[in-house]
């Protein structure tokens, strides 16, 4: 478990973590979601210590990190790829950091195994490509066997097998009832992997809820219908709480009205109607709808590229 | 795979299990896993031995100290002399001379090592591995000093050795030569030898503190090579009063080779330079590694 009491990062004038409280539960798997600069790797470097909190505290499993005796074995961290040695093959980086903790090598040759590295391990990591350098990172990261894991951005880079065994390595280490606690970007990613999201902007927490209460708090469900006579239907459907985009001829979508009423007035003019589906929102739009006021760097720059769009 | 690596990673069985112990929180640390003295110093020297810039060092050290024993005691003119004319004393301070010159170099080699142990993890990242494996830091730092120390003393004095066997063998044929035993040519060998391990650990206190490769090395250079050569070209008379009490100066007039002042310094007040010197990097290197962000 983890836990986080006002934990606050400040670099300058900056502050990079605002006084956020959290808890990450055992047995589930916890995303830590939120733009550039939200702070979701400083939070992750605190966990384990890297960083010094300006104000607060977190701890790992009721200790602070560097108060364990057995670090390793409490927290397992994939911090990014650029944490090894290029100059080293991958099992001396694995085996210089199990002899810290008397970690026998039978171990660091286990955990090569796992994460399919046993045909480079003897390799220099100079060479290895970014999906090579993720697996070596999650390697280190199991080393301990610990109870709680933290990842950064771990599918970086993985190819799509890499990608699909990450996910599911993620949800067998926490239905073996361990704490993980992973950072993305990439929304579908999260919502495929993780039971529960803590949502950030600006150094502070603005959700932090199961994935399908975030899911839900975007709201507005839309319905996509395919018609010949899209033009037709969307004069029809014309009313003061009713919005009808368009991206293709023949393709609407509506929002603000079900799904069976349009097919009652589509009925009723006599359109022909070659698909009406409900569409509840994805994750990616509850994320920019409650990250809307969050995004930092929402200067002039990307205002001014909204309006060469339009 | 579009990857620049030659062997294809097959995806591993998903289903193997993930603990080795027990699945259950903290498993392994219940097994009596944990860190300890003997872990990090195993650890340090696993880091020591598996990256190519340690052998490299080391072996140039040692073929270095032993090219130049064989230039020095070759081309040694005794003018028609004969050996047994020169006093044992003379013989003895020559052999550990010649025993001893590659120190000059060799305290570049090492510095060099020395400043790259540690800003070798800076610039490739591995020191935040480092870190979060050793969290209190300053044992994972003293762990890596006490393992180049070590290891440095042990090359140095092979080289040392070696250096003093191809000097023997060479001078032998003009009818020199002075046993290891003799303490004018040991105490040298060793001195030279501690020397090198002393200035090996000021290099990586110098690292810890300035990070970067290149920086480590240009300030380690700067401190061991350059500032003796900048004092002696400036006439003023302090520059000559400071002159001894800079570390390379020091560690060399230690075991004799050469001296920088007008009055003999004792060998003893020369090591206290030097561990001075190595003080001042060291607490410097642990005051900020405690309290920089990795």
């Amino acid at each position: 478990m983890i836990q986080a009491q006002s934990l606050t990062k400040r670099h300058g004038d900056k502050t990079a973590v605002d006084a956020i409280d959290f808890t990450v539960q055992p047995g589930t798997v916890t995303g830590l979601l939120g733009p550039n600069g939200a702070g979701k790797s400083t939070i992750m470097r605190m966990i384990v210590g890297l960083d010094r909190p300006t104000a607060g505290s977190v701890t790992v499993n009721g200790k602070h990190y560097r108060e364990h005796r057995a670090p390793l074995c409490e927290v397992g961290v994939l911090l990014d790829a650029k944490a090894v040695h290029t100059g080293r093959s991958a099992r001396n980086h694995l085996l210089a950091l199990a002899a810290t903790h008397g970690i026998p090598a039978a171990r660091v040759d286990e955990v090569i195994e796992l994460t399919g590295l046993g045909s480079v391990a003897r390799k220099r990591v100079g060479g290895f490509s970014l999906g090579m350098g993720q697996r070596l990172g999650i390697a280190a990261a199991l080393l301990g066997d610990p109870s709680v894991l933290i990842l950064d951005e771990p599918v970086n880079g993985l190819d799509p097998e890499g990608v699909q065994w990450v996910r599911q390595l993620m949800r067998r280490l926490a239905a073996e009832g361990r704490t993980v606690l992973l950072s993305s970007h990439m929304m579908s990613e999260m919502a495929l992997t993780a039971d529960h999201l803590i949502m950030l902007g600006r150094g502070k927490v603005i959700a932090n809820a199961p994935v399908s209460e975030i899911i839900g708090m975007a709201g507005t469900h839309r319905v996509r219908v395919r018609t010949p006579q899209a033009a037709q239907l969307a004069a029809l459907l014309a009313q003061p709480d009713v919005t009808v985009t368009t991206d293709e001829p023949d393709l609407l979508k509506v929002s603000g009205i079900s799904a069976g009423d349009i097919g009652e007035h589509a009925a009723g003019a006599g359109i022909v109607l070659h698909e009406l589906t409900g569409v509840s929102a994805s994750l990616e739009e509850a994320y920019l709808a409650l990250t809307q006021d969050e995004v930092e760097y929402r200067a002039s720059g990307s205002a001014q590229l909204q309006e060469a769009g339009r | 795979m579009t990857e620049t690596t030659a062997t294809e990673t097959t995806a591993p069985e998903t289903t193997a299990p993930v603990a080795h112990t027990s699945p259950a929180a903290g498993g392994a640390a219940s097994a009596g896993y944990g860190l300890s003295a003997v872990g990090l110093l195993r650890s340090e020297w696993i880091k020591l031995r598996s990256v190519r810039s340690t052998a490299w060092s080391y072996a140039l050290l040692v073929l270095v100290s032993l090219a130049l024993a064989a230039v020095m005691s070759s081309t040694l003119d005794l003018q028609g002399a004969d050996a047994s004319m020169i006093p044992a004393a003379d013989q003895a301070t020559f052999i550990a001379q010649t025993a001893t010159f590659g120190v000059f170099f060799g305290q570049l080699i090492v510095a060099v090592l020395g400043a790259l142990t540690i800003s070798g993890e800076y610039s490739t990242g591995m020191i935040r591995s480092t870190l979060t494996a050793v969290p209190r830091r300053l044992p994972a730092l003293a762990a890596k000093a006490a393992v180049l120390f070590g290891t440095t003393f042990l090359v140095g004095l092979a080289a040392n050795l070696g250096s003093y066997l191809v000097a023997s063998l060479i001078l032998s044929r003009q009818g020199l030569g002075v046993s290891i035993a003799d303490p004018a040519v040991f105490l040298p060998v060793l001195g030279g030898a501690l020397y090198l391990a002393l200035i090996a650990v000021f290099a990586l206190g110098v690292g810890t503190i300035v990070r970067s490769g290149a920086g480590g090395i240009a300030v380690v250079l700067g401190i061991v090579l350059l500032l003796p050569m900048v004092l002696q070209v400036i006439a003023a008379p302090w520059a000559a009063a400071v002159l001894p009490y800079l570390v390379s100066n020091a560690g060399i007039n230690m075991f004799g080779l050469m001296s920088f002042s007008q009055v003999p310094i004792e060998w003893w007040v020369n090591l206290l330079v030097v561990l001075g010197w190595l003080a001042v990097s060291l607490v410097g290197a642990a005051a900020v590694l405690k309290r920089r962000d990795a």
